[in-house]
């Protein structure tokens, strides 16, 4: 690293001149532009020969990629995986790799149906997933800040006993790993505009989805407009350059950790109460959506933004997926099933390793 | 003296010094763990309702889980009740140590990597891919020999085909990290779901066993499957498979400290700045490592198939999640795999005793794999317990210190 971190607003420009030196930078990111580029060509390609050849596979495709339904599909299945990539993004630039992204959704998954079957209240239970998974993130930080335990291992760990621990309680409070369903709160609809086509599906949607827009402009803000958001991308890029200037790299790091269980819960809650309820069975209802969010904010470079609308691409495949299944298209069911792990290995491949922040995965010690 | 020399010293340093003092922080995690996992169960206990007549009463409250009962069961239960006079080869021993075999394989594979500085936590899906391929050619070679000659022809070619399988599918996320610099723990896991999913597919369509309601392939006639000598058959236990484990064991233990291929894996592993200065192709070592990972993996697989199911079967158990807590719990090294295989040979056999013998759901074990993981994980921890405890203050640093210089470890101090 080259420059000094902390100084700049503009994020982009700032880690894009620190990394000129490497020169690979610039290639692997005309990888990325390639790949949206790609992307973006493939659907409207598509939409065209849909629009001329409505009988054809290309048709059936161009209407599942239009419909209404499609967007609001991809909308609530990247609910869980944005927020919780929202949360690896904090964590992850502040010097500590979370890879227990997905024991943290499992855990806020199960405590959210858990309390709102206690307590009859939807956001009760949203708010007691957020707590649950705040604590097992406040596990995870004092274990790889605290005590500087390897943290892809302490991340591990934090998957497998979210693994264990939510069938667990389940399978002792209702007698089987997966919950009685509880109530879900009704989708808000904002009027004339929720009559658009296509785009209506934004504005009739589950609370979460609202939330999740506003927690994708809160991050951005975060990042790119205060003096935290500094201190966190200064303590993954240089942590000793952040304490000679007086903060705390170990505070800033718990907080970081901490905001992402707070967010990785209410992806996880959302989850499970826009189903009503929590299925434990196997890898859960949960089933990756966590290593999903890693390579969503992989490959959005880090930023909210970035990190969202991958996650849309993700989701929006997934959704066509459904639809696809739904009419009988005929590819089987269990291989369709598995292309976003296909899809997530192919961009991967194309766009390799992402600049990690400098620090990341380093345990800091204060210099007294 | 060369810089590969130098990276040598470092490295029997490294090892030497930690070997006691892993060996200490294992067990410590091991028992902190059980004693969680006490306080669990006494918190489940509570949280569930029973009568009164079945309740036990710590400090003068009552649980309707019982820790000791269960921890009774979980170990004792496991080793076929050894106390009571009544132990026999035919009882749960066996399913330990069928545990065991499959454990120390899948162990091995996650070491392996792991020792190259890879974490392939796609050995559970190298098993899966190896235990198909074994169910199929094994069933396609099983028509052209017969008998005691057919065993003894099939079973090597059932494991071979099994490793050569796996092995191509640990290759994938190896030439995926050495050539497109892909991070391999997403990649394994992302494997992961994709071995299921086209097993599922094949399993449930192409090479479905038409008599079965289950998603199944034909089952392997008996010859072709790992013979039950010593121990009874019921529990699908062979000696013969629990040998090929230890042979493992040895064998890799050799190829990593005696061999060029394993002194190139642990350099990269532990400095691979190093290593490539010391002349380490880096790009091959990730892509043979990753690819003998998958081929113990995939071994593991054939073992399934071949001893314990007779048939490949979706839904194959986490034996390949387990192997990274067996891995992580022996410190990487091969003979500490043997050993921690045999524990979690334990915990899983024990889970079926528990389950019979309680009411305390099964999941509890996998809690504490969890928990396992993460003290190991820790060991500034325990430093810190120890440096805590009156009167062994001195105690974990004296271990260190003697781990560096005393010979009382044998084979670990040859380097």
């Amino acid at each position: 690293m080259s420059d000094a971190p902390a100084d700049g607003a503009d994020a982009d420009a700032d880690i894009a001149a620190g990394n000129d030196e490497s020169g690979s930078f610039f290639d692997r990111y005309t990888t990325r532009a390639l790949v949206a580029g790609a992307t973006v060509a493939a659907v409207v390609a598509l939409l065209l020969a849909g629009l001329l050849f409505p009988d054809s596979l290309a048709g059936t495709l161009a209407d599942a990629l239009t419909s209404e339904n499609t967007l609001a599909a991809a909308l609530r299945l990247s609910v869980p995986i944005a927020f919780a990539a929202l949360g690896g993004i904090f964590a992850e630039k502040s010097g500590v790799i979370n890879i227990g992204l997905e024991g943290l959704l499992i855990i806020s998954a199960f405590s959210a149906i858990y309390v709102a079957d206690l307590t009859g209240g939807v956001w009760v239970g949203f708010a007691g997933g957020v707590v649950a998974s705040t604590l097992l993130a406040a596990l995870f930080a004092v274990v790889t800040i605290g005590f500087r335990a390897d943290q892809i291992i302490a991340g591990l760990a934090v998957w497998l006993i979210a693994l264990g621990l939510a069938p667990f309680a389940s399978q002792v409070i209702y007698g089987s790993p997966n919950t009685p369903t509880v109530a879900t709160s009704p989708s808000i609809t904002v009027p004339v505009l929720a009559d658009l086509p296509f785009f209506g599906a934004l504005f009739s949607a589950s609370p979460s989805v609202y939330l999740l827009f506003a927690a994708v402009a809160g991050s951005w803000y975060v990042f790119e407009r205060t003096a935290f958001g500094r201190w966190i991308r200064a303590s993954g890029e240089n942590p000793k350059a952040l304490d000679t200037a007086g903060v705390s790299v170990t505070r800033v790091r718990y907080a970081a950790v901490l905001i992402s269980g707070v967010l990785a819960g209410m992806g996880g809650a959302a989850l499970s109460l826009d189903l009503g309820q929590f299925t434990g069975n196997g890898p859960t209802m949960v089933n990756g959506k966590g290593f999903i969010a890693i390579v969503a904010y992989l490959f959005g470079n880090y930023n909210p933004v970035g990190a969202f609308l991958s996650t849309m691409l993700f989701a929006g495949l997934d959704a066509v997926q459904t639809v696809l299944q739904l009419q009988g298209i005929g590819i089987p069911r269990q291989l369709i099933r598995i292309t976003p792990f296909v899809i997530v290995i192919v961009v991967l491949a194309l766009v390799g390793r992402t600049r990690l922040p400098e620090a990341a995965g380093e345990h800091y010690e204060t210099e007294e | 003296m060369s810089a590969a020399d130098r990276a040598r010293d470092a490295l029997s340093r490294l090892v030497d010094a930690s070997a006691t003092e892993r060996v200490l922080i294992s067990t410590a995690a091991l028992v902190l763990s059980v004693l969680i996992g006490a306080v669990l169960v006494l918190v489940a206990g509570r949280m569930t309702t029973c009568t009164a007549g079945e309740a036990v009463y710590y400090f003068g409250t009552g649980f309707c889980y019982d820790p000791v009962v269960v921890f009774d069961r979980l170990f004792l239960g496991a080793l076929g009740d050894p106390l009571s006079g009544s132990w026999s080869p035919n009882g749960q021993f066996a399913v330990t140590l069928r545990e065991t075999t499959l454990l120390i394989f899948t162990g091995l594979s996650v070491a392996l990597a792991f020792r190259a500085g890879i974490f392939n936590i796609g050995t559970q899906g190298q098993m899966v891919v190896g235990a198909l391929a074994t169910a199929l050619g094994v069933l396609w070679a099983s028509s052209l020999v017969s008998g005691a000659v057919g065993t003894v022809v099939l079973i090597p070619f059932g494991l071979l085909v099994g490793a050569v399988f796996g092995g191509l599918y640990g290759a994938v996320p190896g030439l995926l990290k050495a050539y497109a610099d892909a991070n391999e723990v997403i990649t394994t896991i992302m494997l992961n779901f994709i071995a299921t999913g086209v097993a599922l597919y094949l399993v449930s369509g192409a090479f479905k066993d038409p008599n079965s309601a289950a998603n199944q392939t034909v089952p392997l006639p008996e010859f072709a499957q790992f013979p039950a000598l010593l121990f009874g058959a019921r529990q699908d236990f062979s000696i013969v498979a629990l040998g090929f484990g230890l042979l493992a064991v040895a064998a890799l233990y050799y190829v990593l400290e005696h061999t060029a291929f394993g002194y190139d894996v642990r350099t990269s592993g532990v400095q691979p700045e190093a290593a490539e200065y010391g002349g380490v192709d880096a790009k091959r070592t990730v892509v043979a490592s990753l690819s003998l990972s998958g081929a113990l993996g995939g071994i593991a697989g054939a073992m399934y198939v071949m001893m314990v199911l007779g048939t490949f079967q979706t839904g194959i158990p986490a034996y390949g999640f387990d192997g990274i807590t067996v891995s992580i719990l022996a410190g990487n090294n091969p003979l500490g795999v043997g050993v921690a295989a045999l524990l979690f040979g334990v915990l899983k056999s024990g889970t079926t005793v528990v389950q019979f013998a309680t009411d305390v759901p099964p999941q509890l074990v996998g809690v504490l794999r969890g928990l396992i993981i993460l003290f190991v994980a820790m060991p500034e921890f325990f430093r810190l317990l120890a440096r805590g405890l009156p009167g062994t203050g001195s105690k974990p640093e004296a271990v260190a210190t003697d781990g560096g210089t005393a010979g009382d470890r044998g084979g670990e101090t040859d380097e």
